[in-house]
């Protein structure tokens, strides 16, 4: 569980300012997307968040605690855009590679990467190298990978981006199947409204930079999640709500 | 015959032959130029004085070139590390690379003695450069993806450099050493023909040279050739094994 916490959070880089001063409050638990338009900042603000990038102002907390403490502890598993695997570990040793890492502070209660891999089909590929597999297969891997280490937030950095359509809406349906009823507190970016809206339990839409919120929408479809979600009336409701306000933030 | 072991065989013996071809029908007179069957011939006559001296030549190559290796990832990491410390080591490296080392052979052995410590220092001191230089557009090339991965999980950076930055150089080490293998084996070879040790395919050479005993030389010249080919063909046998997951190692379109 973690919550996040941001007050008046600003980050410029020199004179350019890339986060306006935001404030928000992420329940435990919950499922955020934010979206917005490419360059508007949505990346650096996640990087402060996991504590990779220092705030120019305000203030940040994940869990009570700075984020650089979270991510001492290990309590920030990141999914990257690219799957970043590396070459010379077989599917396997890469979904261990962050518990291979910093060792002292892994969970007690990790789970085993292998029974992750055959959750989302990948059982069969243990031993097999990342060229192998298909551009899908490889960020199943880094989504283990993150799921791996068992920590209380999960970070994703547009990890559908690189996809082509049939297997994004699969993965889709995965990470839900993935994350419903685990507790884990996922913030989410993305560019795909149909994305955003399938997965979140709420949507944060950003503006050009430097960020703002244009909206904050409660994304009040039924759990868990399936493919036929996306059938649903009240889903094709929400994604019209959601590109509305994304309008909104392009005119502002 | 495996058609990969074919090829090469196929090469060296159409070179042999045109050689061979080219003395006889030329009349080359043998102080200029010898057949190569004439060599091969005299090397089987006197195999044990060459293969105690191939034994001696090859020691002092490939413990040379371990030595640089270390020494070369030790300063390439810190080079990677440290922009000062590469603009600072880049022209030193760059200097030691152009220098004709064959005029200083005899300054080193003057300085630290006579037999196998020249020759360790000489090769290790040429192939250094090269692989420091492999070592650090190596590491440069690991995945930023992964780098930040990494930072994510607060890696410490000999973790980094240990999974992540060490193994991204195999490609680039493995270059290196193909070109460095020539360079060690001709760097022994010369250091042995001037450190006063009698002992190796250098000190043959050399001796066979002053007293124009032109068999003796060119059957030191092919040992020399044998060790080299040996040589990469064991290299690239641990390149095989050591980097399989790598593109270079897969069968390609041609």
């Amino acid at each position: 569980m973690s919550r996040i916490v941001l007050r008046d959070l600003t980050k410029q880089f020199g004179e350019l300012a890339v986060v306006d001063p935001l404030s928000l409050d992420i329940e435990a638990g919950q499922f955020v997307s934010i979206i917005g338009p490419s360059g508007c900042g949505k990346t650096t603000l996640v990087r402060v968040i996991a504590g990779l990038e220092p705030a120019t102002g305000g203030e940040v907390e994940v869990d009570g605690a700075a984020p650089i403490e979270a991510r001492t502890h290990k309590r920030v598993a990141m999914v990257p855009q690219q799957p970043g695997l590396l070459p010379w570990r077989t599917v396997r040793a890469n979904a261990r590679l962050l518990l291979d890492v910093n060792r002292s502070t892994n969970p007690v209660d990790a789970v085993a990467p292998e029974t992750l891999l055959d959750e989302v089909g990948l059982g069969a590929f243990l031993d097999v190298f990342p060229h192998e597999l298909s551009g899908g297969m490889q960020q199943r891997v880094a989504l283990v990978r993150a799921l791996a280490l068992h920590a209380p937030l999960l970070v994703m950095d547009e990890p559908f981006a690189a996809l082509d359509e049939i297997t994004r809406a699969e993965m889709r349906v995965m990470l839900n199947r993935l994350v419903e009823g685990k507790g884990v507190t996922v913030l989410f970016v993305t560019h795909s409204i149909t994305e955003a809206v399938a997965l979140s339990d709420r949507v944060l839409v950003s503006s050009p930079r430097p960020t703002r919120l244009i909206a904050d929408i409660a994304i009040d479809l039924d759990r868990p999640r399936s493919a036929e979600v996306e059938d649903d009336p009240r889903f094709v409701e929400l994604c019209a709500e959601v590109r509305h306000a994304l309008h909104r933030g392009m005119n502002a | 015959m495996n058609k990969r072991l074919l090829a090469p065989v196929v090469g060296i013996l159409v070179f042999l032959g045109a050689w061979e071809v080219l003395v006889r029908a030329g009349h080359v007179r043998p102080f200029v130029l010898r057949a190569p069957s004439r060599i091969v011939r005299y090397l089987t006559q006197h195999p044990s004085g060459y293969a105690s001296a191939a034994w001696v030549t090859i020691q002092h190559a490939s413990i040379g070139t371990l030595i640089a290796l270390l020494v070369a990832l030790l300063f390439g990491s810190a080079m990677a590390a440290s922009e000062f410390f590469e603009h600072a080591a880049q022209p030193v490296l760059t200097l030691l690379q152009v220098t004709p080392f064959v005029a200083y052979i005899a300054s080193v052995v003057l300085w630290i003695g006579s037999g196998t410590k020249p020759a360790l220092f000489i090769v290790a001191l040429v192939c250094m450069p090269a692989f420091t230089f492999a070592t650090v557009d190596g590491m440069r090339s690991a995945d930023p993806a992964t780098r930040e991965l990494l930072a994510s999980v607060d890696a410490a950076r000999w973790e980094v450099l240990w999974r992540l930055r060490l193994p991204s150089a195999l490609p680039s080490l493995f270059t290196t050493a193909r070109y460095n293998v020539g360079l060690a084996l001709i760097a022994a070879y010369l250091v042995e023909g001037g450190n006063f040790a009698d002992e190796g395919l250098g000190s043959i050479g050399r001796r066979a040279a002053s007293l124009n005993q032109g068999d003796a030389l060119w059957s030191a010249i092919f040992a020399m050739a044998l060790l080299g080919t040996i040589s990469l063909v064991l290299l690239s046998l641990l390149q095989r094994v050591a980097m399989r997951w790598h593109v270079s190692q897969r069968r390609q379109l041609r």
